[in-house]
C-alpha cells in the first residue's frame, strides 16, 4: 500500500535549515493499523502529510498503491487526497455553520467531474454518519455535539469518498480517555469492516497500543518500528 | 445551516457563497448599497442617453422628417444646363409651349421665375370656388393652387408600398365667430389620419373627427389651442357652436402640442387654425379638388424612395409625358430644411436631388443640438457611477478578503479533502460576484425608479431599454470579478497545512 524511500523533509526558516525528516524507509501493507508514537518535533506531523500527499518530501520517494507520488503537480494531489485519502484531525476541523450531514458531503463537492448530485452526496453522507453510530445526529450542528460526537463526524467525513488510506493526526488529543477510546474502537472496527488502512498519531501509549504495528518517530528518523497483536484491550483502561 | 439547506437546489458553490456572506452581514449590506448605487447610476445614465436619442427621433419625426407633401401645381426652381435657376411650372410651360387662343391670361414673370397663375384666374378652368365665396359671402377667403390634386390621387398614393397615413388637405383663410367674438385664422379641410400624421399633437378637449363625420361630410370642428383660447378663453368649447362661413359647426375637440419644442403661437397655421374633414369642405365650398396631400412614410429612411414612387405614379395618373414637367410638387422635410437654409438655390436642388438619405444627413443636425444637453448629464452621471463602483469594488475586495482571512482553516480543510486551487479561486470568486449581483439587482430596481422620478420631475425623456438592465448587470458582475479576483487568487494560492494550523 504505501512505500517510503530514503524520504527527507528540510524547511528553510532565515538561513537555517531545519531537518524534519532524515532518511524514513519503510513499507504499510494494506489492513495495516498503525500507530505513530514519538517525542514532540520528532517529524510525526511532517511524515503524516507527506503520506497524505498535502505536502511534497524534499528528497526520496513515496509510492502509494505502486504510483510515485512524490512529485505530483497540485491538482494530481488534490485528486489523490479526495479519492484515496482521508483526514482526521486533532482539532476536527468542522464547518461551524454547517450541520452535521453537510460536514460530511465537504469531499463530495471536489470529486472528479465536479461535484456530486445533492441527492447522492446526502445519501453516501447518511451512511458515513451510520457507520460511526450518529444517524440521529444528522441535522445537528458541531455545536450541538460533545468532542468524541464531533470527532466521529469528522471521522465519517473521511469516510464518505471510500478511501484506501486513512490518516489522523492526534485525533483524540483534545478528548477524554473514554471518548479516545470510543474513537478509537471506531478506527479499529472500519478497519476490520471496511479494510482501510490506517495511521494514526498519538502521545499516549494506551491509545497507540490500539495498533497492529507501532512506529517510533526521534529526531526525523524511526527510532522504534514494533509489530504484533493488539496489545491492550480496549476498554478496560479507564474503567 | 439553513440557508443552505433551503438553497439545496442550486449549484453547491453558490450556497456556500451565500452562506458565507451572511456571516458579515453590515459588511455585505454596506458593500451592497454601494454597488447598487453604482449600478443605479450607470442604468440611470443609460436611461437619460436612451430618453434623449428617442427624445431626439420623436422631435425629428414630429419636425416631420418622414413627412412628404404633395402639393397642386409646380413651382419648385430647378436647374438647367448652364446651372442657372429656371422656372418648371407645369401650366406655365403647357401654356407657353402651346398657347389656346382664348387663353387671355399670361403667367406673371418675375425676373426669370415663372409663376403660376391662380386657377380662379383662368377663366377656363373648371372653378366653382369664386361661386362658392360669393354664396357664402366671405371675399377674404381663397384658395390658393392649381387644381391638379384629386381624392383619387389621395387614394392611389395610400396603396402604395411604404405609406404609413395619409392625409388629403384644402386650406384656406378663414373667419370664424363665436357670439360676439371673431378671430381670423386658417382653415384645413383635412382627413381623419392627420391626428396620427401630426405626432406631437395632443387633444386638449373632446376627440378629433370620426370617420363617420368625414364620410357624412359633417359640419364639425377641431380648434387649435390659440383659436379655443382667443374664443372661450379657459372654458372647454366642446359642445358649443362656432360660425364660419355663416354656417354652424358644432366644436368636437381641441388640439394641442405636446412637445415642448412646439408651443402653440398666434399665426402658427397649426393651433392657430381650425380643423374640419375635407368632405366638409368639398361639399361647402363646391370643390372636388385637392390643396395637397400630407403622407408619411412608415420609415424615416424611406423618404427619398417614397417620394420617388409618389412622383412616378402621379405622373403616370396625370399623363404625363417623359418630357413634360411635374404638374405637382414633392417636399420633404430635408428638402426643405436644404432649400430654406440658405444655400444657392442651384446648389441646394442638387443637393437635394443627389443625396440619398438625405433625411439623414438633417436628422443628425438636429440632433446635435439635444445630443449636447443630455450629454453632460450623462457625464455627471458617468462620474458618480465611477466613483460609486470603485468605493462599491474596494468593499468588496475587503469583505473578501476579509473572508478569507476568516475562513484560513475552512480552505486548508476543502484543501485537504480534495479541492483544488481552482475550486477555491472560484469559490471566492462567486462569493464576490454575489455581492455585486445582488448590488446589481438592487441598483436596477433603484435605476429605473429614478429614471421614471427624473422623467416625471425633470420632464427629461429616459427610456430603459432592456439592453441598458443587461449591461448593468454587467457592470455589476464585472465589478465583481475585477475586485475578487486578488483576494480569490490569495486564497487559492494558500498552503494546505499552513491554512490548517492558522489560527
Ligand atoms: N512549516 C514549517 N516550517 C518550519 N519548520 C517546521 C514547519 N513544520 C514543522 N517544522 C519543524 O519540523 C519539525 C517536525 O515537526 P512536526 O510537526 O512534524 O513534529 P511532530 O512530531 O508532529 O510534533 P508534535 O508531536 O508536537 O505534533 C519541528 O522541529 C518543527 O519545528
Ligand atoms: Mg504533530
Amino acid at each position: 500500500m504505501i512505500a517510503v524511500r530514503d524520504l527527507e523533509k528540510e524547511y528553510h526558516v532565515g538561513d537555517h535549515v531545519i531537518h524534519a525528516l532524515r532518511g524514513i524507509t519503510l513499507d504499510i501493507a494494506a489492513r495495516e493499523f498503525v500507530t505513530v508514537v514519538g517525542p514532540s518535533g520528532s517529524g510525526k506531523s511532517t511524515f503524516m502529510h507527506i503520506l497524505g500527499c498535502l505536502d511534497r518530501p524534499t528528497r526520496g520517494h513515496y509510492l502509494l498503491d505502486s504510483r510515485d507520488v512524490s512529485n505530483l503537480p497540485a491538482d494530481e494531489l488534490a485528486r489523490v487526497r479526495n479519492e484515496t485519502i482521508g483526514f482526521v484531525f486533532q482539532g476536527f476541523n468542522l464547518l461551524a455553520r454547517a450541520s452535521a450531514l453537510e460536514n460530511v458531503e465537504l469531499p463530495l463537492l471536489y470529486t472528479r467531474g465536479g461535484a456530486l448530485r445533492a441527492a447522492e452526496r446526502r445519501d453516501r453522507a447518511r451512511r458515513a454518519l451510520a457507520i460511526v453510530g450518529l444517524s440521529d445526529r444528522e441535522e445537528h450542528h458541531p455545536n450541538q455535539l460533545s468532542g468524541g460526537q464531533q470527532q466521529r463526524v469528522a471521522i465519517a467525513r473521511a469516510l464518505v469518498n471510500h478511501p484506501k488510506l486513512l490518516l489522523a493526526d492526534e485525533p483524540t488529543g483534545n478528548l477524554d480517555t473514554d471518548t479516545s477510546h470510543e474513537v478509537m474502537e471506531v478506527f479499529a472496527r472500519l478497519r476490520d469492516a471496511h479494510g482501510l488502512t490506517l495511521l494514526v498519531i498519538t502521545h499516549e501509549r494506551d491509545i497507540a497500543a490500539w495498533g497492529t504495528r507501532t512506529i517510533d518517530f526521534k529526531d526525523g528518523r524511526v527510532n522504534l518500528d514494533r509489530e504484533g497483536e493488539r496489545v491492550a484491550a480496549p476498554t478496560t483502561c479507564a474503567s | 445551516m439553513r440557508i443552505v439547506t433551503r438553497l439545496r437546489g442550486v449549484h453547491p458553490s453558490v450556497a456556500i457563497a451565500v452562506n458565507a456572506l451572511t456571516r458579515n452581514r453590515l459588511q455585505t449590506g454596506l458593500t451592497l448599497l454601494g454597488i447598487a448605487v453604482g449600478v443605479a447610476t450607470v442604468l440611470t445614465m443609460l436611461a437619460v442617453g436612451a430618453g434623449a436619442q428617442r427624445s431626439i427621433e420623436q422631435q425629428v419625426r414630429a419636425a416631420g422628417l418622414n413627412q412628404i407633401t404633395v402639393t397642386a401645381g409646380n413651382w419648385k426652381p430647378k436647374v438647367d444646363d448652364t446651372g442657372a435657376a429656371v422656372a418648371h411650372q407645369a401650366d406655365a410651360r403647357r401654356l407657353l409651349a402651346a398657347p389656346r387662343p382664348r387663353r387671355v391670361l399670361l403667367p406673371q414673370v418675375v425676373d426669370d421665375i415663372v409663376l403660376a397663375s391662380h386657377p380662379e384666374d383662368d377663366p377656363m378652368e373648371k372653378h366653382d370656388h369664386p361661386l362658392a365665396w360669393q354664396r357664402l359671402g366671405d371675399l377674404e377667403a381663397g384658395l390658393g393652387a392649381a387644381a391638379t390634386l384629386t381624392f383619387a390621387d389621395a387614394e392611389a398614393i395610400r396603396r402604395l408600398d411604404g405609406v404609413q397615413y395619409v392625409a388629403c388637405g384644402v386650406h384656406a383663410n378663414a373667419r370664424v365667430f363665436h357670439d360676439d367674438k371673431r378671430w381670423f385664422t386658417r382653415m384645413h379641410g383635412t382627413d381623419r389620419q392627420l391626428l396620427d400624421i401630426k405626432r406631437t399633437w395632443t387633444l386638449k378637449h373632446g376627440r378629433f373627427f370620426s370617420d363617420g363625420e368625414q364620410d357624412d361630410a359633417e359640419q364639425v370642428m377641431v380648434l387649435g389651442q390659440v383659436v379655443a383660447e382667443k374664443l372661450f378663453g379657459a372654458i372647454d368649447p366642446v359642445g358649443q357652436t362656432i360660425t364660419l362661413w355663416k354656417q354652424p359647426f358644432r366644436i368636437v375637440g381641441v388640439v394641442t402640442s405636446a412637445s415642448w419644442v412646439v408651443r402653440p403661437a398666434p399665426g402658427d397655421d397649426e393651433f392657430d387654425a381650425v380643423y374640419m374633414p375635407y368632405t366638409t369642405t368639398h361639399r361647402l365650398l363646391n370643390l372636388s379638388k385637392l390643396n395637397d396631400i400630407t403622407v408619411t412614410a412608415a420609415s424615416t429612411g424611406e423618404v427619398s424612395a417614397l417620394s420617388k414612387r409618389i412622383a412616378a405614379l402621379l405622373r403616370q395618373r396625370h399623363g404625363i409625358t417623359d418630357t413634360q414637367p411635374d404638374d405637382f410638387t414633392i417636399a420633404t422635410q430635408a428638402t426643405r430644411a436644404i432649400t430654406t437654409g440658405g444655400l444657392p438655390p442651384n446648389v441646394a436642388a442638387a443637393i437635394a436631388g443627389n443625396v440619398r438619405e438625405l433625411e439623414r444627413v438633417t436628422l443628425e443636425q438636429l440632433a446635435g443640438t439635444l445630443e449636447r444637453a443630455s450629454r453632460t448629464m450623462r457625464w455627471l452621471l458617468a462620474a458618480v457611477a465611477a466613483v460609486s463602483l470603485l468605493v462599491g469594488g474596494i468593499g468588496i475586495m475587503n469583505i473578501t478578503l476579509l473572508s478569507v482571512t476568516e475562513r484560513t482553516r475552512e480552505i486548508g480543510l476543502r484543501l485537504a479533502v480534495g479541492a483544488r486551487a481552482r475550486d477555491v479561486m472560484r469559490q471566492f470568486l462567486i462569493e464576490a460576484t454575489a455581492i455585486s449581483l445582488a448590488g446589481g439587482i438592487v441598483g436596477i430596481v433603484a435605476g429605473i425608479v429614478t429614471s421614471l422620478t427624473i422623467s416625471s420631475t425633470l420632464q427629461w425623456a429616459t427610456v430603459v431599454t432592456p439592453g441598458a438592465v443587461l449591461i448593468a448587470f454587467g457592470v455589476a458582475a464585472a465589478v465583481g470579478v475585477f475586485f475578487g479576483w486578488y483576494p480569490a487568487r490569495r486564497a487559492a494560492s494558500l498552503d494546505p497545512i499552513a491554512a490548517l494550523r492558522y489560527e
